[in-house]
């Protein structure tokens, strides 16, 4: 598809490549500034207290010690954070409601005076009988976490998820959503067959290899340095704390160690802010990755979903209720659940449906956004119901998939976009892939899932193009480089656009005193919106740059056409931008500035922007007496219209599936009473390399169905949506049996494949074959 | 976040010996001790830094006359170090199997055999390789040096026969003609199960379990065809944690100790 550009289509190196290789590249801790103090924050020990007292005068006494700041000192501040629901506490007020909240922060001349002067700090604590899981949450007349409900934020895209003003809580139910069409019950009722599974999907810690850190500095303006994905969301939390006008808030975003979701929204930017606010200097605070997980992990749940076929497998309707531990606050719980309602039915068509969402408060660390984004949640659910369906009615896992699948330009929720993919054809590439190439190991089984997730998030984008005297170019966009390789992609299409080689390129990204508003950068939404605001600001500076060439030249505007780097007219006169610059303000100086913005309206009028797609699949081997899943194959699809750089598309979905892997095979954050138990990267299980499946297949699907620059669509949580299920998928037809939860550690699996009775042939079914309707036995058929 | 300390670099065996105390400890790789001290489970004064000493780090083969020819491995060796040897890539193929596969790359490049035995962390792959070949520990003392076969230096879980004025100098491994096999399951950072089985010239047969229990429990034979590996299972003694629970781990005893004897008898991976 790359026959006609010059720079779109090819895998270029990234421009941060050697300095993140050679450690050069500068992150967020490297950064000092004068006159700096640091500080480290006093945790609660307990679940849920109140908070009786505070003694902070030992503190105070000890060596370099700068200042002890409490919620009691925020006086005149919005003592509060949260863009949906600013309900979460910068600093614990009156009480505390998990363990690792925020007590009180000390700041000192050093980092380690600063921690020695923590154990200085005596807290007084009354305790509070709490609520650890979602059982006891929503139990009769449980202990509330939040006693009230808060008033909503001000922004309309989250208006719809933010409930009444300010009153008393009766639950622990931070958030609810029911969508629901046609009849279901009645559906249900007159089904050939109805089949419901329940699963559990574990709590997560997404682990960005860099820790939450931030430096702030407050002189009546507040500039703050951070890991943040989205630096003006940061911005706007900030602005409401201080009271202080946008401009006056600067968010900056060096290189990010990682996302993953996990540093989207506001993290402990406001703990560094309210430091510096209160000692009179710059602050930096570095959490620990233990500090890290008790600052947001990610919302677990539990998800039953029954659905109903006719005889020819066809879907007659699906029923599903999910409830997720949201942990103290809500942070992004809310759109995370609202996510995981409208994608856990899958990319079929539905005709009667009624999926019910809650997302609930415990005295637990608090949820926010991952990867995926409520998809990799619902989509377990979803997608293993299908293929337990399959089984039952002796249909292909593959075949029931492309009997349902919703069609190319089809409509998958009411009034929303029409689908811009061809899945059907997806299917069948990822199929062939995965039977092609069986092994003979009878331990072994194929599994393998879709998803379609409403992608990009709220389009509001904008960008600019500046073109130097030289002929040069640096694109500014508010977007965050977080490993992802938006810096290539974007420089790609500034490259193109203008004519311009890559290598003169430069994009300059995350600052919001600098760089233009971006709403977010999660959504897989940087490559098909913001390239979008980019080849509008290319096109705006070629516009500018035309009138100057017609000013120059004399001749009227028709007469000029845009060639690479430049512009020509009709007689065959060609001029470069550095020409057209230097012509223009008669002197070795000066520059065009071209911007782009991109609203709901033209190609982006219909919500979503664009479907992201996940197909994915994998082959495992069971070592049955030990319980040890090895993956042998992976297989994905990138759906993504046109590959800006492949390798980047590739990249991302190797990861994307490998993280994937990870909530599958090994991560479970796991409470023991109020504290977690493995809190630690030696005892948290995250995929190691050689964890890293042993044949992959990384596809490209390119058909140029999307909306973005050269009918691009996004990439980057897709691949992962449907690693769960397939893993689940492929994990029972090996032993013979369907767990249900994951991750798959070898003790499950071990234990599952005891359960499969010895009369039982232990393996029957590696994939379907025609003949093994009732190959696996099931414990959750109803 | 890792609190003050001091540090302390003796050049010689007896400088070292001078500078450590209850509160003045050994230091190397620090893989472990640093961990610990971060996690606020430890807080020395100072860390006697034991890496330029040079009579502790070394591997030679030593004439050790009554005793036999042994293999002397320097305490600060680390496991790169030692899986990198040729003596012992030679003589004790399955120990530079071993010290090739702990932990991660980080922890081999840095962490080192005497840290890793005095740590006493129950979860090693050192420990029941080194006892399976019937390895002893130097220590040296104010009162002169002992020593010590590692299967009696492990007391518990992070517990030794060491004194805190102790140092370990040095780790000597008989060498004999022995086959010998180590295999484990890994399931986080360190591993699960351990399982190192030794055979001598003679067919008498060692047989040590690690990881499972608090510490390693080491069985002798008169025959590798007496080892019954349902029986070592109903005998070890599980530490349930999060990567199983007591009947899981006793299961997996039974499973390892299978392998590891099918391996050595095969040489083929099980």
């Amino acid at each position: 598809m790359s026959g006609t550009r010059e720079t779109a289509g090819r895998s270029v190196q990234r421009p941060d490549f050697m300095a993140k290789l050679t450690g050069a590249a500068q992150y967020t801790v490297d950064i000092g500034m004068p006159g700096m103090a640091h500080a480290k924050i006093l945790r609660s020990d307990r679940a849920h207290a109140r908070i009786v007292s505070i003694d902070r005068t030992a503190a105070l006494d000890a060596p370099g010690v700068v200042g002890v700041i409490t919620a009691a000192d925020l006086g005149g501040l919005f003592p509060r954070f949260g863009h949906i629901v600013p309900d979460h506490s910068i600093l614990a007020e009156e009480k505390v409601r998990y363990y690792g909240e925020p007590v009180a922060i000390v700041v000192a001349q050093s980092a380690w005076a600063a921690a020695d002067a923590l154990e200085l700090v005596r807290v007084t604590y009354a305790d509070l009988p709490d609520v650890l899981d979602v059982a006891a949450a929503l139990a009769p007349h449980a202990p509330l976490v939040h006693e009230h409900t808060y008033g909503g934020t001000a922004d309309e895209s989250f208006r719809v998820l933010t409930g009444a003003e300010q009153e008393r809580a009766s639950s622990n139910l931070a958030h609810e959503v029911v969508l629901e069409w046609g009849d279901p019950d009645a559906a249900l009722a007159g089904a050939a067959t109805v089949h419901t599974t329940s699963v559990t999907f574990p709590m997560l810690y997404a682990y960005a290899m860099e820790p939450y850190n931030a430096v702030a500095s407050y002189t009546g303006d507040l500039h703050v340095i951070s890991t943040a994905q989205h630096p003006f969301m940061v911005r706007d939390d900030l602005a409401r704390v201080f009271g202080l006008p946008l401009s006056k808030v600067r968010v900056t975003s060096p290189f990010v160690g990682g996302g993953y979701g996990s540093k989207s929204y506001t993290k402990v930017e406001p703990l560094a802010a309210i430091a510096s606010w209160a000692v009179g200097r710059p602050v930096k605070l570095v959490l620990d990755v233990e500090e890290s997980i008790y600052t947001t992990r990610v919302d677990s749940a539990e998800v039953t979903m029954t659905t109903g076929v006719d005889s020819s497998g066809r879907i007659l309707a699906r029923v599903a209720d999910m409830v997720m531990d949201s942990g103290a606050y809500a942070d992004n719980s809310p759109l995370v659940l609202a996510k995981a309602v409208n994608r856990c039915f899958g990319p079929y068509r539905v005709p009667n449906l009624r999926v019910r969402g809650r997302s609930v408060y415990t005295n637990t660390s608090p949820a926010s956004s991952y990867r995926g984004f409520g998809a990799p949640q619902g989509n377990l659910a979803g997608e293993t119901n299908l293929d337990q369906i399959a089984e039952r009615i002796g249909m292909d896992p593959k075949e029931i998939r492309l009997r349902n699948v919703v069609g190319p330009g089809e409509e998958l929720l009411p009034g929303k976009r029409g689908l811009d993919a061809d899945l059907a054809a997806d299917l069948e590439m990822l199929v062939d892939s995965l039977r092609g190439a069986r092994s003979e190991d009878p331990h072994t089984g194929i599994g393998f899932g879709m998803s379609v997730s409403d992608a990009g998030a709220f389009p509001v984008s904008t960008a600019q193009v500046r073109v130097h005297v030289d002929g040069s170019v640096t694109a500014l966009s508010g977007s965050t480089e977080m490993g992802q390789g938006s810096r290539s992609v974007l420089g790609q299409i500034v490259a193109e656009e203008l004519g311009v080689e890559h290598s003169r390129v430069t994009v300059l990204q995350s600052d919001t005193g600098t760089t233009p508003y971006e709403r977010t950068t999660g959504a897989s939404r940087t490559t098909v919106l913001v390239g979008l605001a980019i080849q509008r600001a290319c096109a705006d500076a070629r516009a500018k740059l035309r009138e100057m060439a017609a000013e120059l030249l004399g001749t009227p505007i028709e007469a000029i056409t845009d060639v690479a780097g430049g512009v020509r007219t009709d007689e065959g006169k060609e001029l470069g931008f550095a020409d057209i610059v230097r012509g223009w303000f008669g002197s070795n100086a000066g520059e065009v500035t071209g911007v782009g913005l991109v609203r709901r309206d033209g190609v982006t009028q219909k919500m979503p922007p664009f479907w992201e797609v996940g197909v994915s699949g994998v082959e495992v081997r069971v070592d049955v007496e030990t319980g040890v899943v090895d993956v042998e194959q992976l297989v994905t699809v990138a759906d993504v219209g046109f590959a800006i750089n492949p390798a980047a598309v590739e990249a991302q979905d190797l990861g994307a599936a490998t993280q994937g892997l990870g909530a599958a095979l090994f991560e479970e954050l796991v409470y023991d009473g109020a504290q977690l138990a493995n809190a630690n990267v030696v005892d948290y299980r995250v995929p190691r390399m050689s964890d890293v499946p042993r044949r992959i297949d990384l596809m490209l699907a390119e058909r140029g169905d999307g909306i973005g620059p050269y009918g691009a669509k996004g990439s980057g949580e897709g691949a992962l949506n449907p690693i769960g299920a397939a893993t689940l998928a492929a994990v029972a037809r090996a032993v013979g049996r369907w767990p249900d939860r994951l991750p798959l550690t070898p003790e499950r699996v071990w234990r599952l494949s005891c359960e499969v009775a010895p009369s039982q042939p232990a393996h029957t079914a590696p994939d379907y074959d025609g003949s093994t309707a009732d190959a696996i036995s099931d414990g959750t058929q109803t | 976040m890792l609190p003050a300390f001091a540090l302390i670099r003796p050049r010689s065996l007896s400088e070292a010996l001078s500078a450590i105390s209850d509160d003045d400890v050994p230091y190397s790789g620090g893989t472990e001790l640093l961990l610990a001290m971060r996690a606020g489970l430890q807080r020395p004064r100072a860390l006697v830094d034991l890496k330029a000493v040079p009579e502790l780090r070394r591997i030679a083969l030593l004439d050790g006359g009554a005793e036999g020819t042994e293999l002397r491995i320097g305490a600060t060796t680390t496991h790169d170090e030692l899986a990198r040897d040729a003596v012992v890539r030679d003589s004790f193929p399955m120990l530079a199997r071993v010290a090739a596969g702990v932990g991660n790359a980080r922890v081999r490049a840095q962490g080192t055999v005497g840290g890793n035995l005095c740590f006493a962390e129950p979860r090693s792959d050192l420990v029941p390789a080194l006892a399976a070949l019937d390895a002893s520990v130097v220590l040296i003392g104010p009162g002169g040096s002992r020593r010590v076969p590692v299967a009696e230096f492990i007391l518990g879980m992070y517990w030794t026969v060491r004194e805190p004025d102790e140092l370990m100098v040095e780790v000597r491994v008989p060498v004999r003609p022995v086959r010998a096999h180590y295999v484990n399951l890994r399931i986080t950072e360190r591993p699960s199960v351990g399982v190192a089985i030794r055979v001598d010239a003679d067919g008498r047969c060692r047989l040590v379990i690690g990881s499972v229990g608090e510490q390693p429990l080491v069985l002798d034979y008169d025959g590798i065809h007496e080892v019954d590996p349902d029986a070592v299972s109903a005998a070890v003694e599980p530490v349930p944690d999060l990567t199983g629970a007591e009947d899981y781990k006793r299961h997996l005893v039974a499973v390892m100790i299978r392998r590891a004897m099918a391996e050595l008898e095969t040489g083929k991976k099980q």
